[in-house]
């Protein structure tokens, strides 16, 4: 009923538009003639309104009642008209649409008024007034004030998370058990940071996987693991350890066993080497010997070992007591690979490694399950110690109490200005010199200034980003956030961290709000090594969900028997190093999706069906398949949208929508049944076929018809990321129809279409960017400011510091909405 | 595992030597502390509740009979030995976990609001609950010892991302709410609670340990007066994040105060736990261990426990069961899929009758800790596949010291809200309460004879 009068409906818009345009510039805003439509009026009242009307309450959206004629006090309403025109999901597929000219045409229409009512009365919004660290910014701020880098995840407890990420104000609670964990780590990075020389000695232990949480480990060790260890060895742990004094401290290796408790790989000598930041501190043999290969019948069977065999604990003795300076210091236990021979034709491992057979069989080869290191016996605090040296800019003479107190009085002003990200109050730095004080009559200096950090790093001031609205300011005002509290924005954007000297400095001399300071300021800091660390592991991971790579089950038994940590650790390694590059070279947005530039080792080259690179470590490669360039074409990416026996296309397709597109779809109906997995006659269905019911369900369509396309065109990456042409017998359709009428067939097609649609990608990643960047959910207000991002980016066609700088100078970033 | 305990010194206990030992942490004795006269004389009554995630295959769940006379499940098979301390309470529900016009999300509203009977906020940031049935109770509980309560779980928070569409995954991830506005972190790692149970300050001084809470007690309060100071500033705007820290900072506080005043209370001779174990045999166990050391020492009389959180994707290969358990709990009737199920929920009720094997064993008062405990033990999904929120698979388990009668099958109408049941055992616990989320009273048959 309606398809009929679309074509003179058409024109119609077109002509508003076009009387529109010349009206807009003479008549001020509020006095349009009454009989012209508006070109959004026009739309709606042709395809919208028969569904989103005061009388249905579709999805809550009631255009007939909107205000189309001053667009701006229906704001809320008319930015999801936006949304959904600029991705085309409305109006639903099946029903009348306008073609896309007048798509884009009205949604301009449309921004341009709501950009003008916003530059007109903006609303930066308003975060939360007590943001808290989360616990990377905490481990980053510990690293910045004393040079020690602590282990975040054993001191503190993970963060929950809002609208994708652990930045979220609101998100970030405090409660009881918290303070808890607060109170420990302050003791012991006290500690660690002044050096106590009566720190007791206790043991660290560091595994494998540093980001693998309780699961076993499937990390083959027949290869050197990384850049980090020796030429000639074969697997091994890393670890980065604070010694907090001067002493002795020992090393302690711990070997993999069967489930029966017996060490595997005794039969043979196999030497071990530790090494302390690149240097040789021990090499050990065990195995080999009668003790180990003279007890061969009490391994036959299986059986539980007598618990004093030296096959049970033979790694009882593998240990190095080595002198060690205070700092952080890496070390290193690997094994020495015993020759270079490689076995031609298999692969690095000839039985999948999580099997029995290759668990549990005591002749398999030796592994490293753990390395602990102990200590300090007979400590000295080295007044040279990297943390002290940061952290004691004076030192008194020895019982000179007047001397005392005024570097005490020093060392804890500056502590404070850089752990509160402000000039201390007077208040600030009494209270700190009381704790000395108090600590200091019944110890020493040190234990005097230990007492000062304690207290430092318990304060609200550290632990909280502070913002509160200026005296007297009237209620729902918009306001510049001060410098100081833009440069701990700025720092904890960019860095995760808190800021520097010089960031500090130039914000308390109230320079940072200077256009041109502010923009020298985000460079440098972009520059910056750090930016890139904190952006590619913070922003990018949650981003991108490729965080939950570390999460995944494949299905070994069946499926995907090959699969181990090496191949999780290259997922994650490939986009680290990726998004690194893409950031240092300063790169186009845009290049995410297109770029034929990635790194790999052997076993990633080989999983992307890529032969000639060999070796474990990372190289530069230049992709010259075209299915895998850029973004979608990472195993990250397609593993972590996927379930652990198969594709999940929705699951892509909905990742798609929401991170590449900008047009999230709604949540599902309640009650949505699983897919059937096998036909009525019991053969196994593809994936494609079990997706049908999503087509042929009007209420499922709606949105499906959105999701699964983008997915499906993704079908020939199986659920780990490798290509395959064949699904359940039957050769892969990755074809499919997008909104817009385009048809995509493959990754290739897909990510033609998307590139075509690059503002929508960049407008996607923007929008993403300022929820991380200011810590809260972004709400229709803010669209004005996303877009003012975008078009401020494609002058410089959309690279990552103009648009970086962009969002800083937005309103929601720079500004701040009074409480009303 | 081998389990081989050498003779451990004190000192090497608590340096953390435990780090080369192998697991678990104790062995079928239980240490005994070392003054008898330590603990109550007259058992006091505490609290356990063990949440499984993901529903259960209910006709596997169901006894046979009622009343008096019913026959242990499949599943429940493994609670024999307890049988005289068990009671199987069917014909619950969450009315309150429904959708209720909120479209999907039946997991978070299931576990969100297990022990509150609220349905919760649909909300991806500023989470809106309801205060926990456990919290009411560690609120009187408290009072006599250091820690409020606890919160442990098997599973670690770090799966990034929206877990059910629309809800934050704090509803997910704990049951325990101390406001209606601050869901309790749960804890996974051994060594963190031991340490949260223990303390921390790796020395055996007496001197040291107490310098380092008065320290600790001296930060707080001055803090505090900090916090206060930011209260006035932030204006007269109710505000939570504050309202919460002044709450932690009350409770940590009341925590040292209660440790310096039972600083005779010694550590038990146990190895510390150096972190995660490798496997999830190992890890329930240890939770498990360090849930009855908390009740022995009496650091705390409110603990609850979760196998996982709600889509937990945790496969148990060690029970021949490799696929992720959320995905396989929507089995839509596969008998193959349904038997898998059956084995996880087994698996998980073995480990807890070892766990109440021990609590048998262990001498408190004129009884054992079983005798004084009220456990609460199920989840907010029936019909797994479904999501159903009733009839609920539940237990209670203890004597509650004495007030709890065993070896029965209580069936009530369905429909009856879960609330009753917990509002009983708060009755019990010596904590009476008028109301919890949709409770419409109290159940006498717990406490009474006969069928």
């Amino acid at each position: 009923m309606i398809a009929c009068g679309s074509m003179a409906l058409a024109a119609t818009i077109s002509a508003t538009l076009a009387a529109d345009q010349s009206t807009q510039t003479s008549t001020p805003a509020g006095s349009a003639p009454a009989a012209a439509q508006t070109p959004a009026l026009a739309l709606v009242r042709t395809y919208c309104v028969t569904c989103h009307n005061q009388r249905l309450k579709t999805a809550n959206l009631m255009l007939d009642t909107v205000d189309a004629d001053q667009v701006a006090n229906s704001a809320e309403a008319w930015e999801k008209v936006i949304v959904k025109l600029r991705s085309r999901a409305m109006p639903p597929p099946g029903v009348s649409r306008p073609d896309n000219a007048t798509y884009d045409s009205v949604a301009t229409w449309l921004e341009t008024a709501l950009d003008r009512a916003a530059a007109a009365q903006v609303n930066p919004g308003r975060p939360g007034e007590l943001h808290r660290l989360n616990r990377t910014e905490y481990a980053n701020a510990i690293r910045d004030l004393f040079g020690l880098e602590i282990d975040s995840k054993a001191m503190l407890p993970a963060d929950e998370q809002a609208h994708g990420f652990s930045t979220n104000a609101d998100a970030l609670s405090i409660q009881p058990a918290l303070l808890d964990r607060y109170l420990s780590a302050a003791a012991k990075i006290a500690r660690l940071a002044v050096g106590d020389p009566s720190i007791p000695a206790g043991f660290e232990r560091y595994t494998a996987l540093k980001d693998n949480s309780n699961e076993s480990t499937w990390l083959a060790q027949s290869e050197r693991l990384s850049e980090e260890f020796p030429l000639g060895s074969r697997g091994g742990i890393v670890a980065r350890h604070y010694f907090p004094v001067d002493g002795e401290y020992i090393i302690k290796i711990r070997l993999d066993r069967t489930d029966t408790g017996i060490i595997r790989g005794l039969q043979w000598r196999n030497d071990i080497e530790v090494r302390l930041d690149g240097v040789r501190v021990g090499q050990l043999s065990i195995g080999g010997t009668p003790e180990f290969t003279g007890r061969q019948g009490e391994v036959g069977n299986g059986n539980y070992v007598e618990a004093r065999s030296p096959l049970s604990n033979g790694d009882d003795r593998l240990e190095v007591r080595v002198p060690v300076k205070a700092g952080m210091r890496q070390v290193v236990a690997t094994i020495v690979k015993p020759d270079n021979l490689v076995v031609e034709g298999l692969g690095p491992n000839a039985i999948p490694i999580w099997s029995r057979e290759h668990l549990n069989k005591p002749d398999n080869p030796l592994i490293i399950s753990s390395l602990l290191v102990g200590g300090p016996y007979g400590a000295r605090v080295s007044p040279d110690s990297p943390s002290r040296k940061r952290l004691f800019l004076c030192q008194p003479a020895r019982d000179a109490a007047d001397q005392e107190t005024a570097c005490a009085t020093k060392i804890l002003t500056t502590l404070a200005r850089r752990a509160y990200r402000r000039e201390p109050t007077n208040d600030d730095v009494q209270t700190l010199v009381r704790f000395y004080q108090t600590t200091r009559m019944q110890g020493d200096f040190d234990s005097g200034i230990r007492a000062g950090v304690e207290r430092v790093l318990l304060s609200p001031d550290f632990l909280f980003r502070i913002e509160t609205d200026p005296a007297g300011i009237a209620p729902g005002t918009a306001y510049n956030v001060p410098d100081v509290q833009l440069a701990s924005r700025l720092s904890f954007f960019l860095w995760s961290s808190i800021p520097d000297d010089e960031l500090l400095d130039t914000a308390i001399r109230g320079k940072l709000h200077e256009t041109a300071v502010l923009e020298q300021q985000v460079r440098r800091m972009l520059g910056d090594a750090r930016a890139r660390t904190a952006l590619v592991q913070n922003f990018f991971e949650e981003w991108l969900q490729t965080r939950n790579v570390w999460l995944l089950t494949p299905d070994l038994t069946q499926k995907f028997p090959w699969f181990d940590d090496n191949l999780r650790v290259a997922f994650v390694r490939e986009m680290e190093l990726f998004l690194d590059a893409e950031l240092k070279e300063d790169r186009s947005i845009v290049d995410l999706l297109t770029s034929d530039r990635t790194f790999l080792n052997e076993q990633l080259a080989r999983h992307y069906g890529m032969s000639g690179v060999y070796g474990s470590h990372f190289r530069r490669v230049t992709l010259t398949d075209e299915n895998r360039l850029g973004l979608l074409g990472k195993a990250a990416v397609l593993s972590v949208t996927s379930y652990s026996t198969r594709t999940a296309p929705t699951i892509r397709g909905k990742w798609l929508l929401e991170n590449i597109l900008a047009a999230p779809p709604p949540a599902p109906p309640p009650n949505v049944p699983a897919l059937e997995e096998t036909s009525k006659d019991g053969r196994p269905r593809s994936v494609r076929e079990m997706l049908e019911e999503h087509r042929t369900n009007p209420t499922c369509a709606s949105c499906h018809a959105r999701m699964d396309p983008l997915g499906l065109s993704l079908e020939n990456f199986d659920a780990i990321g490798q290509w395959r042409t064949i699904d359940a017998g039957a050769p892969i359709n990755a074809s499919g129809v997008l909104l817009d009428g385009t048809k995509v067939d493959g990754p290739v097609a897909l990510r033609r279409a998307l590139v075509a649609q690059k503002e929508q990608f960049v407008r996607a990643v923007a929008d993403k960017m300022l929820t991380y960047a200011i810590g809260r959910g972004l709400d229709y207000y803010d669209a004005p400011a996303i877009r003012g991002i975008v078009r401020a980016a494609a002058a410089d066609d959309y690279r990552w510091s103009s648009t970086i700088l962009a969002l800083v100078k937005s309103a929601p970033f720079r500004m701040r909405r009074a409480a009303s | 595992m081998i389990a081989t305990r050498k003779a451990i010194s004190r000192r090497m206990i608590l340096r953390g030597m435990g780090a080369t030992v192998a697991l678990p942490l104790l062995d079928a004795m239980i240490p005994a502390l070392t003054a008898q006269g330590k603990t109550p004389a007259k058992g006091v009554r505490r609290l356990g509740v063990v949440y499984h995630p993901n529903g259960v295959i209910y006709d596997k769940w169901l006894p046979k009979g009622a009343g008096r006379n019913f026959e242990l499940s499949p599943t429940l098979v493994g609670l024999e030995p307890f049988k005289d301390q068990l009671i199987v309470v069917t014909g619950l529900f969450m009315d309150v976990a429904e959708a209720l016009g909120d479209g999907g999300g039946d997991h978070s509203r299931a576990s969100g609001g297990y022990l509150s009977g609220v349905h919760v906020k649909k909300s991806d940031s500023v989470v809106g609950g309801g205060i926990s049935m456990d919290q009411i109770a560690a609120k009187t509980l408290e009072r006599e010892t250091q820690l409020s309560s606890l919160q442990l779980q098997m599973d670690d928070n770090s799966l990034v991302g929206a877990c059910d569409v629309g809800y934050s995954c704090a509803y997910s991830s704990t049951i325990s709410w101390l406001t209606p506005t601050l869901p309790l972190m749960t804890e996974n790692n051994p060594r963190v609670v031991f340490e949260r149970l223990f303390g921390a300050t790796d020395s055996t001084d007496p001197n040291v340990r107490a310098a380092r809470l008065r320290q600790d007690r001296s930060i707080l309060d001055s803090v505090m007066d900090r916090v206060k100071q930011l209260q006035r500033q932030l204006g007269a705007a109710d505000n939570a994040r504050v309202n919460d820290y002044l709450t932690s900072l009350r409770d940590v506080e009341r925590r040292i105060q209660k440790t310096e005043e039972q600083s005779a209370k010694e550590v038990p001779d146990v190895a510390r736990p150096a972190g995660i174990p490798e496997s999830f045999d190992e890890h329930a166990r240890l939770l498990y261990d360090l849930q009855l050391l908390a009740y022995q020492a009496d650091v705390t009389r409110v603990i609850t426990f979760m196998y996982g959180r709600e889509q937990s994707p945790r496969p148990y290969p060690q029970i021949g069961v490799p696929e992720p358990h959320h995905s396989l709990t929507h089995h839509q009737n596969d008998p193959a899929k349904m038997e898998k199920c059956a084995k996880i929920q087994q698996y998980h009720l073995k480990l807890f009758a070892d766990y109440l094997e021990k609590l048998r064993n262990t001498p408190d008062g004129d009884g054992s800790l079983l005798d004084h405990m009220i456990i609460l033990y199920g989840g907010g999904i029936s019909n797994s596949d479904r999501h159903t929120h009733g009839p609920l698979p539940t237990i209670v388990v203890g004597g509650g010291g004495g007030a709890l009668k065993g070896g029965r099958h209580l069936v009530y109408p369905e429909h009856t809200p879960l609330t009753n049941l917990q509002l009983t055992l708060l009755d019990v616990l010596g904590v009476p309460t008028d109301k919890l989320g949709d409770s419409t009273g109290q159940f006498q048959e717990l406490s009474e004879v006969g069928a």
